[in-house]
């Protein structure tokens, strides 16, 4: 083609423009369409683009903690295995889902004809088995089944088993709460499900994400209850084995701290374990604690008298007619189970006289006993945190029958719960003030915020509190000797309570079954400064249906435990007499230091008083307060204590001879990790030694270094 | 660039030295293989293959004389298109690589030795003079042929749906992209020869044409519709260039149509790879997914793209993104700006492969650069028209830039051999002549 002269040459120049010219046009057409692509429709195109990588990925947060009220972990999240298949790849991969089956099947318990079946679906996703444990996830893995995979999900696990099961409630397999605090909290625990952009492949794998990943905001809120476990498990303990023992259906128990409205435990029996709650039956999942309502009996009867102090319509001191143990209300009769003639309202709660009730609750009167009742929170729900909580029965006075206002004074036709009753009697033990129950002391955020903290709310000023303190000051002779509930006295302290042992309805005949009870016993101690406050409630006791015989035990033991765990100070009714005296000259409080007087004379008999003069100080070192305290009340001294745990020193030192009722000084400290004694103790022997030992005892205190200072003189009634 | 322009033109001089001579037709001895026609033709010379040379030592060569180094212009856009494809296939394999083999490096590794081992057979093929390899136009194309035939009767490599590899220890030989290249060579070797004689249907045209129709169904018996169409394209592009009756042209391509026709509608992949480039967003499930997802990958880019490693279209989203739609990971990353450049990268080879085949000194140096040079365009062109969803989806790759070892090697090689044409040279007598008396005449 040297030879551009040339025709051909020529011809095949211009043929081969030809051709270079169609290439052109096919680049050209090329790059038209890229434009068109690229530049006129980029938008949509990278829209479509975007739709399918871009995704709001939702972040699978970790379920928040549980805790009880000292940290201890009551429910918690914890990774586990979970297997799962690919049937479409097993079948791809041309392997036999049967003899893949019949390798998974007896390692994981599972029927090898169903996951057989199971692996055989058209699908590219089963699961075998969720959950499954460790050993099980490590021999799965090991057995490198083609089409089986094993990924982590989160398993919600209660270590306690079945501790607090029914405040807890549980999660189920997808950790989503469905009952109990895991239902009544379940935005807070599942924690914030927010999304984050993030590019996915084309398989849905997570690339990478535009933001950085905040494990924080992944973070369930973790909750603190105000749930002791110590005493809850006390508590569910001695529930167990009262319902068991009485041979009865069922049963509550509440233990509260009055002041606060906190609830320290909350056990139902029959219970349930939380990790596998398939295995239970409803019934025992219930927290009937709030959900089951019950007519009250005369564990109401407080209210009652509370009411009726408060409006003026009885007076401390007046005498009512019992009628020897019957006494007719419109066409019915009301019997006592022991005959009364004339009763004051304070012996009317330490015997339970139901027609007293019945005349106190006539002379309140229909409105004014509904009123008190209502304002005691009868009927309406108490607010607790907690789910499928009941309001319980009380109608309106106008709807009530001629007889009601006389049963409903005693607790009949009327129903409330165990959480009620004790919110209610709580008021009393706080000095009138109904509280909010509080059963979550603390929720804290993943960054350590404190979202929600529980502060004492009082509901409403129920009843004055000088009445209270007389109500209350009544109530303590329901537990001592003469009383309805002996066996709910706590030695070294002054319990309050009432017992009630109300007959069930009979729902199939109607009017009252004749051999189905409820019992039950709320009470609180120390009388005089209320720390604990307990409801026992027993569902058809078999062996004894009497409240004073069943459920009163169960809240000494429970009771009793609770305020040495907590190392509550006790008191003594020689103390009450002492606070009551001074008070002399106001009108209410002299009639309430005369109506203790006569409780106490009534309840009961004065002992022997120890010789005049000068006593020897008996040596308490190494004891607890508790056994301090008797002995020293034996001896006749008042004591002072100081700090909680043994005593470790005490002004004036053992031997030394004092005047009687002199106070001693005692200083406790909490005994070294070895169980023996305080190194001080044996040094506590001179006051100055005493005052060395507390300065240098008091750092070492692991509780804020709070005083407990119990003033007590030897009384007639000490353990 | 210049360092390979210093090689070729260094290597001149000494080829230069050794090879200077000097013939005249008249000098020249009719090859056997040519006598036929020379009896018919007894004007008609042509050069001798090297093997003749080989057989028949004492006779003088007549190769025209090297003056110059090869095109740089056009070494350097290839030899930027190799660097570019590097580096996009391993943009737009590293997702792919590490979920299929665990390394992300793999096809990138894969193809830098491959372009290492192209960029020898090119320097090769550009340094030793195109006459002589001329003698190895039949041992080439028969190996070729050989190699297809394996493939078709069903040695082959199965990948994709179809077995067009031939496995050779870890290497995968693709006799498809091997046979185009031979073809282009037999072609540019039997036109050459035919010069005048082309016009005739019987020995201008036939042969070319039946040759190519058993390259094109061995081919499609792989299957590999695109190969058949590109190497039909390729024999019609240069009957053309060379001269052939349009008419005869034409009417193969007529007749060609319906079996086309057949062969798209006969085959149900086929079928949908037509209803998927017609709508390919209504199918963006089935059948279109693959083309939306390239469409979509250039919409992405937008005008300048999202940068070099930031596609999200390879994220085992596009099917074959390091391979035949890697020009949509070029579009998505490198945007429309990137793309024009390579477009244009692409239009500077055409045109300096079409400038060598002005500048060829005989003609078989002018149908071996118009053969390769339109066959790197047509793939370059027919490849990107697919990605962008102007034809339907063909299987063809992106010369140079692709991934693949066959393609890469064999498209080196064409263009060691398009580089060879390019040099200038001077006193072809041979073919000069030859060709200058050819122009001369009337057929």
């Amino acid at each position: 083609m040297n030879a551009p002269a040339s025709r051909r040459g020529l011809f095949m120049r211009a043929r081969i423009v030809m051709l270079a010219t169609l290439l052109g046009c096919g680049a050209g057409a090329v790059v038209y369409r890229a434009w068109d692509l690229q530049v006129r429709r980029a938008d949509t195109l990278r829209g479509m683009a975007e739709e399918q990588y871009l995704r709001d990925v939702a972040l699978a947060p970790k379920r928040g903690t549980i805790y009880d009220r000292d940290g201890a972990e009551l429910a918690v999240s914890v990774d586990a295995d979970s297997v799962w298949g690919n049937p479409l790849a097993i079948k791809k991969a041309g392997q036999d889902a049967r003899a893949i089956a019949s390798h998974l099947a007896p390692l994981l318990g599972l029927d090898v004809e169903v996951l057989a079946q199971r692996l055989s679906s058209e699908r590219h996703f089963v699961w075998v088995k969720r959950r499954v444990t460790p050993a099980q996830g490590k021999a799965v893995r090991a057995l490198h089944l083609p089409g089986i995979a094993i990924s982590e999900e989160a398993r919600r696990f209660y270590p306690n088993r079945e501790l607090a099961a029914h405040v807890l409630g549980f999660a189920n397999v997808d950790g989503v709460g469905i009952e109990g605090l895991e239902l009544a909290l379940e935005d807070k625990l599942r924690g914030p499900r927010h999304t984050i952009p993030a590019v996915l492949d084309r398989r849905g794998e997570i690339v990478f994400s535009q933001q950085l990943l905040d494990e924080r905001n992944a973070q369930g809120d973790e909750v603190t209850l105000t749930i002791d476990k110590t005493l809850q498990y006390l508590a569910e303990r001695e529930l167990e084995l009262a319902v068991r023992t009485s041979e009865a259906r069922a049963g509550s128990l509440v233990l509260i701290e009055p002041s606060s409205g906190e609830i320290l435990a909350m056990a139902n029996y029959p219970t349930f374990n939380p990790n596998e709650p398939n295995r239970s039956s409803n019934t025992d999942r219930r927290n009937r604690a709030i959900t089951d309502r019950f007519e009250p009996g005369s564990t109401i009867k407080p209210f009652t008298v509370s009411g009726a102090l408060a409006a003026g319509a009885v007076s401390p001191t007046q005498i009512i007619d019992c009628e020897n143990g019957a006494v007719r209300v419109a066409e019915y009769t009301i019997h006592d189970s022991h005959h009364f003639q004339l009763l004051t309202p304070a012996q009317v709660l330490a015997v339970s006289s139901n027609i007293g009730a019945a005349k106190i609750g006539l002379a309140l009167g229909r409105a004014g006993l509904y009123r008190a009742f209502t304002r005691f929170g009868l009927g309406e729900r108490t607010g607790v945190e907690l789910p499928g909580e009941t309001a319980g029965i009380l109608r309106h006075y106008k709807r009530w029958y001629d007889m009601d206002a006389a049963t409903i004074a005693f607790g009949q036709g009327v129903s409330v719960t165990a959480l009620q009753l004790a919110m209610g009697l709580g008021a009393i033990a706080n000095k009138g003030r109904l509280m909010q129950p509080q059963i979550i002391k603390r929720i804290v955020d993943g960054h350590g915020e404190v979202v929600q903290a529980a502060t004492p709310h009082v509901r409403r000023q129920v009843i004055p509190e000088n009445v209270a303190r007389l109500v209350s000051d009544m109530l303590v002779a329901v537990t001592e000797p003469g009383g309805t509930a002996v066996e709910a006295a706590i030695p070294g302290y002054l319990v309050a309570g009432k017992t009630g042992t109300a007959q069930k309805a009979d729902y199939v005949h109607g009017g009252y079954a004749d051999n189905k009870w409820m019992s039950s016993f709320v009470g609180y101690a120390p009388a005089q400064a209320p720390r604990l406050l307990a409801a026992v409630v027993l569902d058809e006791p078999m062996i004894a249906h009497q409240g004073g015989s069943v459920a009163a035990p169960v809240f000494r033991r429970v009771m009793g435990a609770a305020l040495r765990h907590l190392g509550v100070p006790g008191d003594n009714a020689g103390a009450l007499a002492e606070q009551a005296a001074p008070r002399k000259g106001d009108a209410s409080k002299s009639v309430a230091a005369a109506v203790v007087a006569q409780a106490l004379t009534a309840a009961a008999p004065s002992e022997p008083s120890l010789a005049a003069g000068e006593v020897l100080v008996p040596s308490v070192l190494g004891q607890s307060a508790r056994q301090a305290i008797s002995a020293l009340h034996q001896a006749e001294l008042d004591v002072r204590v100081q700090g909680t745990g043994l005593v470790s020193a005490q002004e004036p030192a053992a031997a030394s001879v004092a005047q009687r009722g002199a106070q001693v000084s005692l200083r406790l400290s909490p005994p070294s990790a070895d169980g023996s004694l305080p190194a001080s103790t044996a040094k506590a022997t001179t006051p100055a030694a005493a005052a060395a030992t507390t300065s240098e005892a008091a750092p070492t205190l692991p509780q804020p270094a709070r005083e407990l200072i119990a003033v007590a003189r030897p009384g007639g009634h000490d353990g | 660039m210049g360092m390979l322009g210093n090689m070729f033109s260094s290597a001149r001089p000494a080829e230069g030295n050794v090879r200077v001579r000097r013939s005249t037709p008249t000098e020249e001895r009719p090859r056997e293989a040519d006598s036929d026609r020379k009896s018919r033709d007894g004007e008609r010379k042509t050069t001798a293959p090297a093997a003749a040379a080989a057989t028949k030592p004492a006779k003088a060569v007549k190769h025209p004389e090297v003056t110059g180094p090869a095109d740089a212009v056009l070494s350097a856009t290839v030899i930027t298109l190799v660097a570019f494809g590097i580096v996009m296939v391993y943009s737009a394999s590293a997702v792919f690589a590490h979920q299929r083999f665990g390394s992300g490096q793999y096809f990138l590794i894969r193809q830098s030795i491959f372009a290492v081992l192209g960029l020898c057979v090119m320097v090769v093929t550009a340094s030793i003079d195109y006459h002589k390899l001329r003698a190895l136009t039949y041992p080439f194309l028969l190996t070729a042929l050989a190699l297809l035939l394996v493939t078709a009767v069903g040695f082959g490599h199965a990948a994709g749906g179809a077995a067009r590899w031939i496995s050779v220890g870890p290497i995968h030989i693709q006799p498809a992209e091997i046979v185009k290249v031979a073809m282009i060579c037999w072609l540019a070797y039997s036109l050459s020869k035919k010069t005048e004689r082309i016009r005739s249907f019987s020995v201008g045209f036939l042969p070319h044409v039946l040759g190519a129709g058993v390259v094109m169904i061995l081919c499609l018996k792989q299957p590999d519709f695109g190969s058949a169409v590109m190497i039909g394209l390729i024999t019609f592009f240069m009957l053309f260039t060379a001269g052939a009756r349009l008419g005869y042209i034409l009417g193969a391509g007529m007749l060609a149509l319906p079996m086309v026709y057949y062969l798209v509608a006969g085959s149900e992949y086929r079928m949908r790879r037509i209803t998927a480039f017609l709508s390919p967003f209504q199918y963006r499930h089935s059948a279109g997914y693959q083309i939306a997802e390239s469409l979509m990958s250039f919409g992405a880019g937008g005008t300048t793209g999202v940068g070099i490693g930031d596609s999200h279209q390879k994220l085992l989203f596009l099917p074959e993104a390091h391979t035949d739609f890697i020009s949509a990971i070029i579009g998505e990353e490198l945007g429309f700006l990137g793309f024009l450049a390579m477009v244009a990268a692409f239009l500077l080879l055409v045109v300096r492969g079409l400038r060598a085949a002005f500048t060829a000194v005989d003609e078989y140096g002018t149908y071996l650069a118009v053969g390769i040079t339109l066959f790197l365009g047509t793939q370059a062109f027919t490849n990107l028209a697919v990605a962008v969803g102007l034809l339907p989806t063909k299987g063809l790759v992106l010369p140079f830039i692709s991934y693949g070892g066959s393609s890469l090697l064999v498209n080196c090689l064409a263009v060691g051999l398009l580089l060879n044409v390019s040099r200038p040279r001077v006193g072809a007598v041979v073919s000069a002549g030859e060709s200058s008396r050819a122009f001369g005449g009337v057929a």
